[in-house]
């Protein structure tokens, strides 16, 4: 099966492994992987700044970008939120463009919902004796409503074993990480606590954004802790998210 | 620029001794209302419910309004339309002018809160006495609340014995029972002199012209009960269309709150005094503030009117978490003050808190009538000013870059270039210039790639055929356990009394006399408030009760001073009602003013021993609403629903018994 991979533009600036490994997972899964070379960002970082027509011009051009009617795998909770509940309100009250961001929406799938719920394969992943802390990312968990996909693709994985975290907003939250500096820092520091009581060998979590804030947090305060994104997990990668 | 959120936010940060207040307050509160949310059978169809009903009464607002008022009207109450806080400031202070009032008795309200209704009165020489004890103490320390509902949250028991000490003159220890017990004493004097009782609404009923009041400490019941004159201040968007209605709201909202499966008392308050009343307050005012919530009808803001201030989304918030109540500089704080406040008060001087939020979700999440709150925290941040000009430059140059694949490519060969005179640490850079300097200010910021995805997977093709999406699984429906209460009616009231630290008494017809009399001994009292000649039991058990202890049946008078009888009954130590229905799944019962039911036996005394007869337990609310309750509540003046004894957890979330109300109820069941 044809699918679309929206990378996102934090795992193409940042963690193209991240892009790597996910390609991988699909392959695996028997899936073929496009990688439709014009895509650059969903707007989301506009829209929620308060931007929203720059946010509307990103979203047409992301629409028009992954027009092909396979369907589109993100890597990411958030991205993947965005295109689901934002695109079709974004273009409320323009029809045209209604129907294609809501076309849009429903052929969009998170890698670990396409997996599971999708292509009903869980069992993918090579042998890995590490101890993972789960994430649940908050857009992941409370705007798409998963939760049982990626932990049952991580308790698939040989030798490992997986604990999720309680769900805790890590501070990222865009600008907002930026701009609330101090309280994004201490909504860290407590993702990092709940991680550290855990002994968890690794972090794995559906959203290269969340996990950069999370091992740019683990690396300045000195520990060896890292973030793996889920495909990288999935694909025996050493912990880092690059 | 820096938002004076944030600078206050800052400072709370460095207060360790918030901090754990405020760590303390998440915790407990959300791990109560997930506990009391689970225990319902249908938590997500009834949340659901209620969100229909939120959603439909502010739809059809004008409609809704215009019964309530119609029925309150016919129901006795004065009525009163304010168009903005002073507007209704100024007509709480014309009623107490003409009822030459110098002292209010006021039970806690936002909305008065919102109007700043204190400050109206105090400058025209009015005292207004915060009655709850979390806002009394607030009020003696010249602070705004700190939450809606947990007034005093920001404090420790040391700063409001010290507060206490203070105000009142006396030494009170930091305890929290101590401080209770102060407080108590203090506020007597109040209720009963008070000329005028002062509350805010949590619904009003438009089929019925009903004011619901749900509270725990008992002030709630007093300054209703006990004052002469009762004024409701409410906004205009807290209606439910129906009983019915009423019912579901009652059941999320106490669970959301505080985790209760319902509050100590539930005040449904339908008329003033009727002549065979013995008590109440004679005349009646509802003020229906309007302040900015009309003009939201119809606008994309329009669905924070839904909100029924549970405080759930505050409890829930990790950014409200840090920065605690007082930072948001608003009454309405937390995730939804940061769109009420922006909607009700100016986006351009309350915008910036639309930017207080990581946009988590988990405000939505607790919320029991499911407002978007983040879609309208983006909906604020698209109508608000921008922060910075340099941040704005940066994203509009952001979104010209991405509009084009060219454009964004370059801009990444660019980035990398330009990162490699940052310091890095394994692909990781320590410190940003400019203001990105606030990442790396405790965090690794990551490099830019030098080979982008796009760089590493371009040529890939598309060279497979396309298949059409496939149609996602219908979602699984889950049969809702079925609960069958009828047959352990008495049994699930006695577990569920208990539970709230009341105590059930089991008995026959036969020797309930005996029992109660028995009991009386066992409590060591000398002096019985109660009903007389009203209830079949209670006249046979008071010629038993008058040759041994002082009996009063307390009448108020309608005219002149109440407050020496009320000292005078205040001194009976145990009060002894009936009940005119009790609900299994909460351990509620149900009393009435309706034929010389005095509410006095059931509210001043240390102690409430209450008649309950096992045939009048209904499973729930429901069932009694629906099996002539309704019309119980249409007939009453008021109709009290009462479940254990008094409580607050104001102080450092300490649960204490016995504040205004009673502190214990014993219930005696006749089967």
């Amino acid at each position: 099966m044809k699918v679309q991979l929206l990378a996102t533009c934090i795992v193409d600036s940042f963690f193209p492994e991240v892009g790597e490994a996910t390609v991988e997972v699909l392959v695996k899964a028997g899936a073929h992987p496009t990688f439709p070379a014009a895509q650059t960002c969903c707007g989301q970082p506009l829209l929620n700044a308060g931007y929203t027509a720059e946010a509307r011009a990103l979203a047409i051009h992301t629409i028009e970008t992954f027009s092909d009617e396979a369907p589109v795998v993100v890597p990411s909770g958030s991205c993947a939120d965005m295109i689901r509940h934002r695109y079709p309100e974004l273009f409320a009250t323009v029809p045209r463009a209604l129907g294609q961001a809501r076309a849009l929406a429903d052929r969009t799938y998170e890698l670990s919902e396409f997996l599971i719920d999708q292509l009903m394969i869980a069992d993918l992943a090579a042998p890995d004796a590490r101890f993972i802390a789960y994430y649940p990312s908050c857009h992941l968990l409370r705007g798409l409503g998963i939760d049982r996909q990626p932990i049952e693709l991580l308790k698939a994985i040989p030798g490992g074993s997986v604990q999720r975290l309680e769900p805790d907003c890590c501070g990222f939250g865009g600008l907002f990480s930026v701009d609330h500096a101090p309280i994004s820092k201490e909504m860290l520091l407590r993702i990092i606590r709940q991680i550290e009581d855990t002994g968890a060998e690794v972090v794995v979590g559906c959203d290269a954004s969340c996990l950069m804030q999370i091992e740019g947090g683990l690396r300045r305060a000195g520990s060896a802790l890292r973030c793996s994104h889920l495909s990288q997990a999935l694909t025996g990668r050493e912990p880092g998210l690059r | 620029m820096t938002s004076p959120f944030l600078i206050e936010a800052r400072k709370a940060i460095e207060d360790p001794q918030l901090q754990e207040l405020l760590d303390r307050n998440a915790d407990t509160r959300r791990e109560r209302r997930v506990n009391a949310l689970r225990q319902l059978p249908d938590a997500e169809h009834l949340r659901e419910r209620a969100k229909a009903i939120r959603r439909e009464t502010i739809s059809n607002l004008a409609v809704h309004l215009d019964k309530f008022t119609k029925r309150l009207s016919e129901n006795g109450f004065h009525i009163h339309r304010a168009s903005d806080g002073e507007e209704a400031s100024r007509m709480v202070i014309e009623i107490a002018k003409k009822h030459g009032a110098e002292l209010v008795a006021k039970s806690k309200s936002m909305v008065t809160e919102e109007i700043g209704l204190n400050e109206a009165l105090a400058s025209a020489g009015i005292r207004a006495v915060e009655t709850d004890l979390g806002e009394y103490i607030v009020q003696l320390r010249g602070e705004p609340p700190a939450h809606i509902l947990t007034p005093a949250l920001h404090l420790t028991k040391e700063q409001v014995a010290e507060t206490l000490s203070k105000q009142l003159g006396e030494v009170v220890l930091p305890d929290v029972a101590e401080i209770n017990r102060t407080a108590r004493n203090s506020l007597r004097k109040v209720f009963f002199n008070a000329p005028i009782g002062l509350t805010g609404v949590n619904f009003g009923v438009a089929e019925t012209g009903t004011l619901c009041m749900v509270t725990n400490e008992g002030n709630g019941r007093m300054v209703t009960s006990l004052p002469p004159v009762h004024i409701a201040v409410m906004g205009i968007e807290r209606l439910v269309p129906t009983l019915k209605d009423l019912a579901v709201m009652l059941r999320l909202l106490p669970r959301s709150a505080t985790g209760q499966k319902i509050t100590n008392y539930v005040s449904l308050i339908n008329s003033p005094r009727r002549d065979t009343d013995p008590d109440g307050a004679e005349e009646r005012h509802v003020i229906l503030v309007d302040n900015g919530r009309g003009a939201l009808l119809g606008t994309p803001l329009a669905e924070s009117l839904d909100c029924i201030r549970c405080g759930a989304c505050l409890n829930a918030c990790p950014v409200f978490r840090e920065a605690g109540g007082h930072a948001y500089g608003s009454v309405y704080s937390g995730p939804i003050g940061s769109v009420v406040s922006p909607a009700l008060f100016g986006i351009s001087e309350f915008g910036h808190l639309a930017k207080a939020s990581s946009l988590c979700g988990a405000c939505v999440e607790a919320c029991p009538v499911g407002i978007d709150i983040p879609s309208m925290l983006l909906r604020v941040r698209a109508a608000a000013p921008p922060a910075s000009r340099s941040i704005e430059r940066g994203l509009k140059t952001y979104a010209w870059l991405a509009r084009s694949p060219t454009r964004f490519r370059w801009a990444q060969r660019l980035a990398a270039l330009a990162i490699r005179f940052l310091p890095t640490q394994a692909g990781w850079i320590t410190s940003l210039p400019g203001p990105a300097a606030e990442w790396t200010s405790f965090r690794d910021f990551p490099a830019f790639s030098t080979r982008p995805l796009r760089a590493r997977l371009g040529k890939m093709r598309l060279d497979v055929q396309p298949r059409s999406p496939e149609i996602e699984p219908p979602a699984e429906t889950i049969p809702l356990p079925e609960k069958d209460l009828d047959e352990s009616k008495v049994d699930d009231f006695e577990v569920e009394l208990k539970e709230l630290g009341g105590e059930v008494i089991r008995c026959s017809e036969g020797n309930a006399v005996d029992r109660i009399v028995g009991e009386l001994y066992g409590l060591g009292v000398s002096r019985v408030l109660t009903w007389g000649q009203v209830e079949p039991i209670l006249t046979t058990t008071l010629q038993r009760l008058e040759e041994e202890f002082q009996v009063m049946l307390p009448e108020l008078p309608t005219d002149g001073s109440r407050s020496e009888l009320l000292a005078e009954y205040d001194q009976a130590e145990v009060g002894i009602t009936g009940s005119l229905a009790a609900f299994a799944d909460t351990g509620t019962v149900v009393l009435s003013t309706a034929s010389r039911r005095s509410f006095l036996p059931s509210l001043l005394p240390a102690v409430h021993l209450v008649i309950v007869r096992a045939r009048d337990i209904y499973p729930n609310m429901e069932t009694w609403l629906e099996a002539g309750g309704a019309q119980t509540i249409v007939d009453s003046s008021s109709v009290v629903f009462i479940s254990g004894p008094s409580r607050t957890a104001d102080i450092e979330m300490t649960l204490t018994i016995g504040v205004h109300g009673p502190g214990q109820v014993i219930a005696v069941v006749i089967e």
